[in-house]
């Protein structure tokens, strides 16, 4: 789809008081834009502050930092926040839609789980990959059928940064074509291989991943 | 609505947008964190350098530290040094009579009907160069040009 179809698509669905004024949007002034691409739902960013004090609990470093519901709102926090080769070990970003917590205790996580991929090694990109990644989920078109994905999240670690999809059900049929999308959103070859756990399994000590992709 | 990956990166704004939370002081939270961690990392360091070091890196440190006993030297009142031996009995000692065993000195050695002659490993025997430096101008052949015993020789085939 071109630029002039995604203004017209937006043009559509936003109504203009003045029929002959046409609104400014980014497209026609990418600095001084008056009306904004609507996003499908709200997104929460959340932070998951590392531990620097062994008195600091879960619940104390997982903050909510920000929401946005458009295209351009979505931009500007990604231009004012650290991007991840920044972020201090033990950090994570969730992006998640309205007001679902990335915990699996949440009501709308209990019963899925998460598409994971490991990045090793230093050659790639994280930075990248992380916002094909988010663009993939808030444009919607990781999941087709607007109907499994809760929300996305990056951990950094040591032994190797990981990126996790965050699915609302454990249905193998959406979950394979999301998967599927998932591999072409972070450039994967056949060699890298996704998994997904449940979160049910996420308590175990040693969880298996149900499906491998 | 759907917009795939390349319409939003066409939908980016050109200049950095303001929002609706305070960016600066979450990018100090976050820089905080990072001088925190490395302090942390610092004192583990410190705090753990005794134990790590007990194993030597092959390729951080160079070579590896050799302690060599320091001969002893006694300065007598007039000024002069004497070098004092070690004393006898040490192994170190031992290795340096067996290396110093001239080669006349090995006997053959008979096992069955074959003889076998030890060859020690005179690399480390010390120098064959003379110590004393008049046996060097004895040995030495004179080759240089004697000038009165050239004259006389001259004198001696005009005679002929």
């Amino acid at each position: 789809m071109s630029v002039e179809e995604v203004t017209k698509k937006f043009e559509e669905t936003v109504s203009v008081d003045d029929a002959t004024a046409t609104p400014k949007t980014v497209l026609s002034d990418s600095a001084h834009f008056d009306v904004k691409h609507p996003l499908n739902t709200k997104w929460t960013l959340w932070y998951t502050k590392p531990a620097v004090d062994k008195s600091e609990s879960w619940s104390d470093l997982l903050r909510p930092v920000t929401s946005f519901q458009t295209v351009e709102e979505f931009w500007a926090i990604i231009q004012n926040i650290p991007e991840p080769h920044e972020l201090p070990l033990k950090s994570d970003y969730h992006v998640f839609r309205n007001d679902v917590r990335p915990e699996w205790e949440d009501e709308a996580n209990a019963k899925g789980g998460k598409w994971s991929f490991q990045l090793r090694g230093k050659g790639a990109d994280i930075d990248e990959l992380w916002l094909r990644t988010l663009l993939a989920v808030i444009g919607e078109t990781i999941d087709e059928d607007d109907s499994q994905i809760n929300g996305v999240v990056l951990s950094i670690r040591k032994g190797g940064n990981k990126f996790a999809l965050w699915t609302k059900s454990e249905d193998k049929e959406p979950l394979l074509r999301i998967g599927g999308k998932f591999k072409q959103v972070l450039k994967l070859t056949d060699d890298g291989h996704l998994e997904f756990f449940p979160h049910s399994s996420a308590n175990g000590r040693h969880p298996q991943p149900s499906i491998t992709l | 609505m759907k917009y795939t990956i390349d319409e939003l990166f066409q939908l980016k704004p050109s200049v950095a947008l303001e929002v609706n939370f305070d960016a600066v002081e979450f990018r100090a939270i976050i820089e905080k964190v990072k001088q925190l961690q490395q302090l942390k990392e610092e004192e583990f360091g410190t705090h753990h350098a005794g134990h790590f070091s007990r194993r030597r890196s092959s390729h951080h440190h160079g070579r590896p530290k050799v302690k060599h006993n320091k001969p002893k030297v006694t300065t007598d009142s007039d000024g002069w040094c004497t070098f004092e031996a070690k004393k006898k009995g040490s192994g170190d000692e031992d290795e340096e009579e067996g290396e110093t065993t001239p080669t006349a000195n090995v006997p053959a050695v008979t096992i069955a009907q074959e003889t076998l002659k030890v060859k020690p490993n005179n690399k480390n025997i010390s120098s064959n160069r003379p110590a004393d430096a008049r046996d060097i101008v004895a040995d030495k052949p004179i080759l240089g040009f004697n000038a009165f015993a050239a004259l006389e020789s001259e004198d001696e085939d005009d005679e002929a």
